[in-house]
């Protein structure tokens, strides 16, 4: 039963993470209207970022190092869109999704370059956990669940309290619209740029807290994010929530049923499922 | 000149592997972006029933028709859906089926791989040496090649071509979008197929590690380099692409430095994706008359 309990908290804490990737990813989806196929490759540039300050020469500690690894990971999404995605603006759809899947492909080998395809870790001693009602919790895990929700609740406030975050739903929701009662397009996708980035590198840096560093990691939480996305509906900030925390759930109780070797396929098959069951309506809200 | 044999093997299969990807992307402007699964599909179906001495042209059979039965059955959830989605799923499905290599061991072997893969016997005769093998791949490059000339000519191929430049228009003239879509994505799919049984028989030895994502990309740069939508641009992207790859394993590098070089050269493929969609998204050959620039 203990394992039972400390399978579902593992998934809440998955859960959280991936509400953070979904949430970048519906962001940009909503504004520029495509799937940022790199997506993946900012959560794990934005955990090597990290990793790197932490590193030689630095050394610098974990809190102090956060705030320059973030300023690293946004420089990068507004690189991104700068030199590839704004100049492809008006091209058709599949130009523009090679492009993203060429850039994500850059990112992760030049990840390997600079620090090979091997695992690696922040280098915490593992702790033994605080055991709360016989499951076992690690400050490390407390301190993911605490920053997952600031930033949901961040991110909310944001989008339903601030005229930056409302002039993001105006662009997403009517492009020209928006234009016309003079909303400030540009400088609205830059914003949507900005939060996207952080939100994945908050949650690549947190990933690879609980696990660990990897240049592939990017492509898979790519499709994590993806299926939590449509599981909570597309520019839907509580989807992405509740999607997020579906697919860390179903990810952690699966392997007690299937083969671990298959926990990260288990997204992948929950959002082949979603689009054979419900297609319809997927689309009503989509298109 | 056994380099030289090999190369032109190498492209010869890559040939193949390109052109069924460019009746997807380019004719019918799909985004699949996990093709490597059925090359991968392909590849271990037929190992694995050759080394149980089923004759190779029973499972060159086979291994086609797993191809295209995995393409039917991804195609029926996600073609439904715009491109995006499409795009999203195939690019998952390309590691699962990675995964499930890796993981059904007493079926692959899992990372150990499949070694010894017999060379292929059609009708008696053995395509044993490396001219021979030159000559198979050969005549399956010319064989697909003329296929999907037909294909394409064809009513069927106006059709794709109709359903990439406006899918509105195509189903307004009665055509049934959906089942184009699947039609297409089969047919890719068992040629890539194809694809990696000649690949398999050739190298006589796979494992999950070569079917990853670098796969995708060499075979989505082969198609848009050579330019996508025209009978000639794979080849010419098979060339040009294979020759750079498969010439820079034969320098004879320090060891030390590929570790840096394989990532470095995975990193030129993905940047030269990036530039030739900003700067010249048609490629090298440009499809005749081509005006739309929407195919969505």
């Amino acid at each position: 039963m203990d394992f039972l309990f400390q399978s579902i908290l593992n998934g809440i804490l998955a859960g959280c993470i991936y509400a953070l990737f979904a949430m970048g990813l519906t962001l940009i989806y909503g504004v520029l209207n495509f799937v940022n196929f790199a997506h993946g490759e900012l959560i794990m540039w934005g955990a090597y970022f990290l990793y790197f300050l932490m590193g030689k020469p630095f050394r610098l500690p974990l809190p102090i190092a956060l705030i320059p690894a973030l300023l690293l990971t946004i420089i990068l999404g507004i690189g991104m869109d700068r030199f590839v995605f704004k100049p492809l603006r008006t091209a058709n759809r599949l130009t523009l999704l090679i492009a993203a899947l060429g850039l994500s492909f850059l990112l992760r080998n030049g990840a390997q370059l600079l620090w090979g395809a091997e695992l690696r870790t922040y280098g915490f001693e593992i702790k033994r956990g605080l055991r709360i009602l016989g499951i076992s919790i690690t400050l490390n895990q407390v301190a993911i669940i605490l920053t997952s929700i600031f930033c949901i609740v961040f991110v909310y406030l944001l989008f339903h309290r601030s005229r930056l975050g409302k002039s993001m739903r105006a662009v997403s929701d009517n492009l020209e619209l928006a234009r016309v009662v003079g909303i400030d397009s540009k400088h609205t996708i830059q914003f949507a740029w900005v939060i996207a980035s952080v939100l994945a590198g908050v949650g690549g840096i947190l990933l690879a807290l609980d696990t660990n560093l990897q240049p592939g990691m990017g492509l898979i939480n790519l499709v994590k994010a993806f299926a939590a996305t449509l599981l909570g509906g597309v520019g839907n900030i509580w989807g992405a929530l509740l999607g997020g925390i579906i697919i860390g759930l179903a990810e952690n109780l699966g392997v007690l049923v299937i083969s671990p070797g298959y926990k990260d396929a288990i997204a992948f098959g929950i959002m082949v499922l979603l689009l054979l069951i419900r297609p319809s309506v997927l689309l009503g809200r989509l298109e | 000149m056994d380099l030289f044999l090999h190369l032109c093997v190498m492209i010869f299969i890559y040939i193949i592997f390109a052109m069924s990807l460019n009746l997807e992307v380019g004719y019918t402007g799909l985004f699949n972006f996990g093709h490597v699964a059925f090359f991968g599909i392909g590849a271990y179906t037929s190992a694995l029933l050759t080394l149980q001495r089923v004759p190779f042209e029973l499972s060159l059979l086979i291994a086609l028709a797993m191809a295209g039965l995995w393409g039917f059955f991804i195609s029926i959830p996600s073609l439904k859906l715009r491109g995006d989605y499409f795009g999203i799923v195939t690019l998952g499905f390309g590691e699962i089926i990675r995964m499930v290599f890796q993981n059904e061991v007493w079926l692959t072997k899992g990372p150990m791989g499949l070694p010894g893969i017999p060379k292929p016997v059609l009708f008696t005769y053995q395509f044993g040496t490396l001219p021979q093998y030159l000559l198979l791949t050969f005549g399956f490059a010319a064989i697909t090649f003329l296929i999907l000339r037909i294909i394409l000519r064809s009513p069927f191929g106006r059709v794709l071509k109709a359903i990439r430049e406006d899918e509105v228009a195509a189903e307004t003239l009665g055509k049934n979008v959906f089942f184009f879509r699947i039609k297409s994505f089969v047919i890719g799919s068992l040629f890539a197929g194809l694809a990696g049984t000649l690949w398999g028989h050739y190298t006589t030895f796979i494992s999950p590690g070569d079917f990853t994502l670098l796969e995708t990309i060499l075979v989505l740069l082969i198609v848009v380099l050579g330019g996508k939508g025209t009978q000639w641009g794979p080849v010419l992207g098979a060339f040009v692409l294979i020759f750079f790859q498969e010439s820079l394993r034969f320098l004879r590098l320090p060891a030390e430095w590929t570790r840096y070089l394989a990532p470095l050269q995975q990193m030129i493929f993905g940047g030269l994706l990036i530039v030739l969609m900003i700067f010249r998204p048609e490629g090298l050959l440009k499809e005749k008359g081509r005006v739309s620039n929407a195919g969505n």
